[in-house]
């Protein structure tokens, strides 16, 4: 199970509360009111598309990602039966297709483990310090858009979004030590591109 | 050269499932080692910036496409009329757009020097109508030509008025900084690209009403950009850049 960085109830609002506020929202979705649907997208859109920003390498790929996600979100919520928080079906929901996406496009170019080679890896990422100073977001995510699908997978997974090691591998269907051997190349590449 | 033999030990560290002999042993390690010690504080750095980069904002085309798309989909439930006589919402749409072209021609005379000159034709208020007359109430039925009509008279009106407001922005355009111009061009882009899309659902469906207001919300939007766009540039002229700053932060 993906367990992730937990949704956020909304401010001054407790779990019962939200839940409740969720549970309404839902039931407005799908007696098709649009503006419903809308609060929901403003609610939930910003997380969703980041990870599929990180995990396809490209926003242009991650928006047509997004409609498809929020369109199947719509399909789909007669099933929503509120067990989880919304937050959590939809990332799990949104998970799943994104990875669909990137097993496929990994299956055409072979990449969903071998993306970099280690000798390369190791060249790479173990020479000179990074400058003494804060990472910058932008060049991090510039860097994260040129590592090699699997990795990338792995380490926006592991790393960003905080899932464990054995969850990473349940997820992308691999094993628990290529996981790791996958996060752990993915750091040291980012660190031979984030020195430039 | 960082020693080959701690690479694992380092990664587990930054995982932070390291055991605790293994951990004593690097940090013994690390005490010696510059190069272990540098890499490490790198791997964790690179760990720590990615476990907290901020959400991205989703651009505003992607929430108008997936709308025309359960529009398109028949998901969303059209909001049925109020019993009794229905104000006639394009007519109203009609009179404000009237009001706008008052509002553009006194700005144009805000604006000084180059402002383009304006038809006194299309400053003149329009009638408040669009083919329904007396009342501003619509008949309880319409036909698909006769809400088309209704539709292209209403869209007509912004036309005129966002034609005149593009007349002023861009002969004074020369005021903004290449940075603004660019953001406003760019907000442009993607406001012509919801009123395309939903013009085409409008078209497609024309007595749609929520594809009707869709359109019309991203005329106003458009609007709205324009008005901000010129008071911009009325405040960036007057040197007041206190003013000009809150303009740039409203939008």
């Amino acid at each position: 199970m993906v367990t992730s960085k937990g949704p956020v109830h909304p401010i001054g609002q407790g779990p019962g509360t939200a839940r409740a506020a969720e549970l309404q929202l839902v039931d407005r979705c799908r007696q098709g009111e649009l503006g419903a649907f809308e609060e929901l997208y403003r609610q939930h859109s910003g997380r969703l598309f980041s990870l599929a920003v990180r995990m396809l390498g490209n926003p242009a790929d991650a928006e047509d990602m997004l409609q498809e996600i929020f369109l199947s979100a719509h399909r789909k919520l007669e099933s929503f039966r509120g067990e989880a928080a919304l937050g959590t079906w939809l990332y799990r929901l949104a998970m799943n297709q994104i990875l669909d996406h990137v097993r496929s496009r990994a299956a055409r170019t072979g990449q969903l483990t071998d993306g970099l080679d280690d000798a390369t890896v190791l060249a790479d990422g173990m020479g000179h310090r990074l400058a003494d100073r804060a990472i910058d977001r932008i060049d991090l995510e510039r860097a994260l858009a040129e590592l090699p699908e699997g990795c990338r997978a792995a380490f926006v997974l592991h790393d960003v979004e905080g899932l464990e090691h054995r969850e990473v591998s349940d997820v992308l269907g691999i094993a628990e030590g290529t996981s790791k051997s996958q996060v752990h190349k993915a750091r040291l590449r980012l660190r031979g591109l984030l020195r430039r | 050269m960082t020693c080959e033999r701690y690479l694992n030990s380092i990664q587990e560290s930054v995982d932070g499932t390291i055991g605790s002999i293994r951990r004593a042993e690097l940090e013994m390690h690390l005490d010696e080692c510059a190069d272990c010690r540098a890499l490490r504080d790198d791997l964790q750095r690179i760990h720590d910036a990615a476990a907290s980069l901020p959400a991205l904002e989703a651009p505003d085309r992607a929430w108008l496409q997936i709308a025309g798309r359960l529009r398109q989909e028949g998901r969303i439930r059209e909001i049925a009329p109020a019993p009794g006589p229905r104000p006639n919402y394009v007519a109203w749409l009609a009179a404000a757009a009237a009001v706008i072209l008052a509002v553009v021609t006194a700005m144009m005379l805000l604006v000084p020097q180059k402002a383009a000159p304006v038809q006194r034709a299309q400053t003149a208020p329009p009638a408040a109508g669009t083919g329904n007359t007396g009342g501003g109430n619509a008949p309880a039925s319409q036909s698909v030509e006769a809400a088309q009509t209704e539709v292209d008279a209403a869209q007509q009106q912004f036309e005129k008025a966002i034609e005149n407001l593009e007349k002023v922005a861009k002969a004074n355009v020369e005021a903004l900084d290449p940075g603004t111009s660019a953001t406003i061009d760019k907000n442009l882009g993607i406001i012509d690209q919801a009123i395309a899309d939903s013009r085409a659902a409008t078209r497609a469906e024309p007595t749609n009403v929520a594809a009707r207001e869709t359109l019309f919300e991203a005329l106003r939007h458009k609007v709205t950009l324009l008005q901000d766009t010129i008071s911009l540039i009325n405040e960036m002229r007057k040197g007041n850049n206190a003013a000009a700053a809150q303009l740039v932060n409203k939008s």
